[in-house]
């Protein structure tokens, strides 16, 4: 299903962007012309009286400008175009996000640092029920965002209610640069609605010690 | 509208339906998948935060000594580019993860050297071979992917050459 959709969601701009140019190519054809109409108007000769010049100028002007401002529509509507393409990414986005994770089903977690002065991240492993669900290396960057204040989902799976378990590991340096790994876990009850947990890093400063916690949002 | 994109989802779903559920490999023009790894020099790295720069990805083994030998010739060809925008990241396959970091410590090298210790990366790039070069433009897509003993030589170079002269 996750792969169908991905497939989709690739190739629906595409098709999109095909119809969207179709369909202007075809807006721009000009009307078939009548079997017994006139031809167009040749342009002036080179050989054209001295009179006639200022018309010709004048006339050059009037196509210049008609081009740049057909160029200045066609513009805009590869500007619609693609404005297009981006709100339907948008909402294939949001449809995979319902449909794989239904709000009746959906679990997330969530991970957020509070300082990082004594514990330096560097992966986080999940187990819900017993069961590995993921395994997420932190990169220096990754790091520096969180400890900005960032907030990231590292998780989010489906789980039938009822009452579940959820363990942290969490490893990295500790204080004084020496590896740390630490384990938290929280039991909870899965009801009707979608479930969401934060995995909190923070600093204790008395003891000088990092504190892991998983806060259940009600 | 509606019957423009009926058509072409009905059967883009169809098709996407009965796609065999084990990935394939990565081919030359599609999307580097992205990986993070340890280094064996400590911190974890991660592809898609070099979009922007040409990757040049070495899948490598402390046991193949072609490979040991193409370390060092990346390692010139990343102190000529890496101002050009060049990342060489080195992904060993070694089963034993501690001769990996061994062999890592002993040769020192100007770029960082991963563990690929569960081979997921090696599969998503259909590593077969050692050693095996992918290079990825700055868009992150693979454009050449090389699976021979040759070595570093002027067309190697050429490539990595193109690639850094394509603006993004």
């Amino acid at each position: 299903m996750r792969t169908a959709i991905r497939t989709w969601q690739r190739l629906a701009p595409v098709a999109l962007a095909l119809c969207l140019v179709t369909q202007w190519v075809r807006a721009a054809e000009p009307p078939a012309k009548p079997a017994g109409a006139p031809a167009a108007v040749a342009a002036p000769a080179t050989t054209a009286a001295p009179e006639a010049a200022p018309e010709a100028s004048a006339a050059a002007l009037t196509g210049d400008a008609t081009g740049e401002g057909s160029t200045r529509a066609l513009d805009e509507q590869i500007q619609d175009l693609k404005q297009q393409v981006v709100d339907l990414n948008k909402d294939l986005f949001v449809l995979e996000e319902e449909l794989l994770f239904p709000a009746n089903t959906q679990v997330a977690v969530f991970v957020s640092m509070d300082v990082g002065s004594f514990f330096g991240l560097d992966s986080v492993t999940l187990r819900v029920d017993n069961r590995e669900v993921i395994n997420y290396l932190y990169t220096p960057r990754e790091v520096a965002a969180l400890v900005k204040g960032g907030v990231q989902r590292l998780y989010v799976g489906n789980l039938k209610a009822g009452s579940h378990e959820l363990v942290a590991l969490f490893s990295g340096k500790g204080p004084n640069d020496r590896d740390y790994r630490r384990g938290a876990s929280i039991k909870f009850e899965k009801g009707v609605g979608a479930k969401y947990l934060e995995l909190k890093i923070s600093d204790k400063t008395r003891r000088q010690q990092p504190e892991f916690e998983i806060k259940d949002w009600e | 509208m509606i019957r423009c994109f009926g058509r072409p989802y009905l059967l883009v779903a169809l098709l996407a339906l009965v796609q065999p559920a084990v990935p394939a490999a990565t081919a030359v023009g599609e999307l580097a998948p992205d990986f993070a790894l340890p280094a064996a020099t400590g911190g974890n790295v991660r592809l898609s935060e070099h979009r922007g720069e040409v990757v040049l990805l070495a899948f490598w083994s402390s046991r193949c000594s072609v490979c040991t030998a193409q370390l060092s010739l990346l390692g010139d060809l990343q102190t000529t580019y890496r101002s050009a925008g060049l990342v060489t990241l080195a992904v060993s396959v070694d089963d034993d993860m501690h001769r990996a970091t061994r062999y890592a410590q002993a040769h020192p090298t100007r770029f960082p050297m991963l563990l690929d210790l569960r081979k997921g990366v090696s599969r998503a790039y259909g590593v077969e071979r050692l050693p095996t070069t992918v290079l990825i433009d700055r868009r992150g897509r693979v454009r050449f992917l090389e699976s021979d003993d040759r070595g570093i030589d002027n067309s190697y170079i050429a490539q990595v050459r193109e690639l850094l002269d394509d603006p993004l």
